[in-house]
């Protein structure tokens, strides 16, 4: 049993005061987005009339934008780990001369401020027609998840031992196929964080949204949002609904993967 | 026999090849869309590029001069040891708090697992959203925080979160502790998966109790993980824009502004992109610093 | 033995995965395209493309039936993008490198000059454009080196508004003076309830607050240091020092401090006519407005000058930019600025107009006078107005914290204002 026994009650008990104080943002979140004015002063501290009307302005407008920052999400997440799998695989296990400058140049990558990123794609796009497209904003949001995700999985991978890899490849199995039969299922466990991690960033990501698209066409709902903050007057309970909105899907998600985590974990074990 | 050698050659050649052919791709695109902007953006800082650039693409060259500009102003060292200050103190926080999460977590309870997804919350939420909730929730006169500390009577006069200077660096670094913990949490449980259950059982049977089982099973095992955390949680933390924009704009009277917002400042706000730019490689250079002088620290106490 | 295990959820996430990529690579050729209008076959221009920052639904609404009303007229249709405030000028600049700026080119009055710089606007007077009666102010902020550039529909000011109630019950009459707003707002705060609020936060939008305050005492922004600026930045001191105001001020929007005053937690407040329709929603709000007081009795407030102007950029096509003035010109037509101001609690920009406006909606009266003697913020920096308008709101956060005197503050604001 990878896990101890049963703790019960008590820790679900305190486990919901530490969430609850750690969300208390979150519920207050909630609580503007049933105001009927939006008005942030103008509430309780609990939403005695609630006013469904901010949900309903955001589900009409930003119902279109959820889906496509899904798209872009999942899109993210597929190239991110088909890029960053393999290459994890190569610099834990093989002896490649260099793999040790390739992985400061990850860390590295990592120490751009984004908007470097975002200013200096937006030629390059609009060059290439990728403004305004959601291939564009899947390879510019797995900029986040490619470099996070060799890190997380080479960390894990090193761990795999090379005696099962090498009595695979003495069955004749090329390397390809080592790496998909024997260690991507290995590594379900790191695979799935470095989704996680992934997802979560893409979703979130407002720059690239923001620098990328010049139309409604295709408009994550980070930047979707802004249609209720408005040059002078602000649209609170709009605001606050969207974002609540927004994250009912990923939380969704987000519980099954997690759940998909933890069989991940002990099937992953071998020791 | 040369032929053996030859086609040993080759054969160590397709190896390589083949080997390369796994990073290739990854390599690829982080060429691209990191070389061409980091690249770009050196160039830039050695320009003077302004509004009128953009539109005629003609910057002069100024060498060093952007450089030289931007550290002798006195907002600059301000502005570095509020960076130290805010990224030492979300660092600690979240990892303190991430691996008491974590540990928290360990354990199986009912709904523990539902209750550690909602923990990702505060990284779902669109930072506008909830930047401005903080803002409106650590307001000295209408917030709730103080309203809560003046209920509570613990603090009848509540405090000046967000208008006294050096309390608003403690609130930006405690929201930035609250965006990040699901980071570290997670992270950190993951590694904590990782270690085999049998070595705390055998702990047990040693008669450890659980400070003796963290320090000499739990710990060691997770040190690769936290460098993990640590490295990647400093460099993220330094480039940190959003949050403080959002809730103080870098005020009150510039206690919060760090590198990066002065980048962010030069760069939009005053229209002078070479140093923004400039700005910016010092961040990068910042980071850096931090990461290798972690990384060196690691090692000698591993080969220590 | 190891026993890969193969959790179900992997396999049909992979294809699940291969799912989406598909999809993504058919809706990029769906989604493609950049900012550049259709229809432009030589010589017949059919649409032209506007940019501007009205992200909010119902202006966005308002502005997409004007531009289309004005669209049609000239035989055109618009197609209208707008992004959020702060990254309009971001995108203009991207636009303008990559020479993709849109046809008509919506600007907040004080970025103007900055772009004209760059030589990426046309001048106004090659298509024949009537900028006639227009107020001074809009005029000298759309001009550079001696021409214009873009002209306003609308525009708008600060003034002072008041909950009646309040100062009814208190007994305090509408202050004219500082004298009068710092006695008035002392009478008007109990606990809760603050006599007076400004935004004085650390962006433009807290400079914008303190120019009427700064050039009503005579003070000027291209030499901050003198006994003028300070005294008007003295005022806020005070005001904040005896508890008439609140130091969240320091953090305040101006949409912030709109909601504490709807809320009833501020007697008063400076704010500008944007926020009159929030204002009418609020139940049993009974609101006033009134010029800014000023330093002495019988001075006239000079206020800053606030409204957005439209631009015609430089384009491949001459016939695209003869549309666009057409447009342009169509906006700026007095039927269409009476409307807009209506619909926006605006003034329009053409003076004979807005005296007609002010007769037929007198709540806005005092906006319009206001408008009539108002200062553009370029006015005299042009291009340095940046450097100057962080200066200022730098002295005010060290002021109101504390940090530095006024007298010092202005002195650091003066050197950040004019640092090469």
């Amino acid at each position: 049993m990878k896990r101890a026994p049963n703790r019960g009650w008590p820790s679900t008990i305190v486990g919901i005061i530490l969430l609850a104080l750690m969300l208390f943002p979150v519920y207050w979140m909630v609580n503007t987005s049933l105001q009927p004015t939006g008005n942030p002063l103008q509430g309780g501290w609990f939403p005695r009339h609630p006013d469904f009307s901010g949900y309903l302005t955001a589900l009409r407008d930003q119902g279109r934008n959820l889906v496509t920052s899904l798209v872009i999400a999942l899109g993210s997440v597929t190239l991110s780990l088909g890029l960053a799998a393999p290459a994890a695989y190569a610099l834990a296990q093989f002896p490649i001369r260099g793999s040790n400058l390739v992985l400061f140049g990850i860390l590295i990558t990592q120490m751009v401020p984004s908007i470097v990123v975002a200013n200096a794609l937006y030629s390059a796009y609009n060059d290439l027609g990728l403004l305004n497209s959601y291939l564009g904003l899947i390879l510019a949001d797995s900029t986040a998840g490619v470099p996070f995700a060799i890190i997380v999985l080479r960390s894990f991978m090193q761990s795999i031992p090379g005696e099962i890899t090498e009595a695979a490849r003495v069955d004749g199995a090329g390397r390809l196929r080592v790496f998909r039969a024997v260690v991507l299922p290995m590594s379900a466990n790191a695979l799935i964080t470095a989704a996680l991690f992934t997802f979560l960033f893409t979703w979130s990501d407002f720059l690239f949204a923001l620098t990328l698209t010049t139309t409604e066409t295709v408009r994550p709902v980070t930047v979707g949002i802004y249609q209720y903050i408005g040059a002078q007057t602000h649209q609170w309970n709009a605001v606050m609904a969207t974002a609540v909105l927004a994250s009912v899907p990923a939380a969704v998600l987000l519980v099954v993967a997690q759940r998909y985590f933890a069989a991940g974990a002990t099937s992953g074990a071998i020791k | 026999m040369s032929t053996g050698h030859r086609a040993v050659a080759r054969a160590r050649f397709r190896e390589s090849l083949a080997r390369w052919l796994f990073i290739a791709p990854a390599a690829v695109y982080l060429l691209l869309f990191f070389g061409y902007p980091i690249v770009k953006n050196i160039v830039m800082s050695f320009q003077q590029y302004t509004i009128t650039t953009f539109y005629t693409g003609a910057p002069p060259f100024v060498g060093l001069q952007n450089y030289s500009t931007i550290l002798s102003s006195d907002l600059f060292s301000k502005a570095l040891l509020t960076t130290v200050l805010f990224t030492a103190g979300s660092i600690v926080g979240q990892f303190v708090l991430g691996l008491a999460f974590a540990l928290f977590f360990q354990r199986s309870f009912p709904l523990g697992q539902v209750l550690r997804s909602l923990l990702l919350l505060p990284w779902l939420l669109p930072l506008v959203a909830s930047g401005t909730t903080w803002r409106w929730m650590l307001d000295s006169d209408t917030g709730v925080v103080n309203a809560a500390l003046r209920v509570l009577h613990l603090l009848p006069s509540g405090v000046p979160w967000l208008t006294g200077t050096s309390q608003a660096l403690v609130s930006v670094t405690l929201i930035n502790i609250w965006v990040g913990i699901p980071f570290t949490t997670t992270i950190l449980y993951g590694g904590l998966q990782d270690i085999p259950t049998h070595l705390y059982e055998a702990a047990k049977l040693d008669g450890a109790g659980p400070v003796t089982t963290f320090r000499h099973v739990t710990w060691p095992l997770l040190r690769p993980v936290v460098s993990v955390v640590l490295v990647l949680g400093t460099v993220y933390t330094v480039k940190v824009l959003d949050i403080i924009l959002v809730v103080t704009g870098g005020g009150p009277a510039d206690a919060t502004e760090t590198v990066a917002t002065q980048s962010y400042e030069l760069s939009f706000q005053q229209f002078e992109f070479g140093r923004g730019a400039a700005m910016s490689n010092v961040l990068f250079v910042i980071s850096l610093a931090s990461a290798m002088v972690y990384l060196r620290a690691n090692r000698r106490a591993q080969n220590a | 033995m190891i026993t890969p295990a193969r959790p179900p959820a992997r396999r049909s996430a992979a294809r699940l995965g291969a799912g989406i990529a598909t999809l993504a690579l058919v809706a990029t050729g769906c989604g493609g395209g950049g900012g550049a209008g259709a229809g432009s076959a030589p010589g017949k221009v059919t649409s032209i493309t506007a940019l501007d920052y009205y992200t909010d639904q119902t202006e966005h609404a308002q502005w997409g039936e004007l531009l289309a009303a004005c669209g049609g007229t000239v035989g055109v249709t618009v197609e209208q993008t707008s992004v959020p405030g702060a990254s309009l000028i971001p995108n203009v600049l991207q636009q303008a490198s990559s020479r993709t700026l849109p046809d008509l080119l919506m600007l907040d009055n004080p970025d103007l000059q900055q772009i004209a710089q760059t030589g990426a606007l046309t001048p106004l007077d090659q298509y024949g454009i009537d900028s006639s009666g227009f107020a001074k102010g809009i005029l000298s902020a759309s001009t550079y080196d001696g021409k214009l550039y873009g002209l306003a529909p609308d525009v708008n000011t600060i003034a002072l508004f008041y909950n009646k109630d309040m100062l009814a019950k208190a007994g305090v009459a509408v202050p004219r003076t500082w004298a009068e707003l710092k006695a008035g707002a002392a009478r008007l705060t109990r606990p809760g309830r603050y006599g007076m609020a400004v935004d004085a936060n650390a962006t433009f939008e807290g400079t914008w607050q303190f120019l009427p305050f700064l050039w009503s005492n005579g003070g000027d922004e291209k030499q901050l240091a003198t006994p003028q600026a300070a005294q008007a930045l003295q005022l806020w001191v005070d005001l904040v020092k005896s508890g008439s105001m609140s130091k969240s001020v320091l953090n305040w929007t101006q949409s912030d401090v709109s909601d504490q005053f709807v809320a009833g937690r501020t007697a008063m407040m400076i704010n500008g006519p944007w926020r009159i329709s929030a204002l009418n929603e609020a139940k049993n709000l009974h609101w006033g407005v009134a010029p800014i007081p000023v330093p002495q009795a019988g001075q006239n407030p000079v206020t800053p000058l606030g409204g957005e102007v439209w631009t015609v950029p430089q384009s491949a096509s001459k016939a695209r930019q003869e549309k666009a003035a057409q447009v342009l010109a169509c906006l700026n037509d007095s039927a269409n600025m009476l409307a807009l101001a209506k619909q926006h609690f605006t003034v329009p920009s053409r003076s004979a107009v807005a005296a007609q406006y002010a007769e037929q909606v007198p709540s806005m009266a005092a906006f319009v006078q206001s408008v009539e003697a108002a200062r553009a913020r370029t006015g005299e920096l042009g291009v340095k107005w940046p450097q100057a308008a962080t200066g200022i709101y730098t002295a005010i956060q060290y002021a109101l914290t504390g940090e530095q005197t006024p007298e010092e503050a202005l002195q650091h604001a003066q050197q950040i204002a004019t640092s090469p």
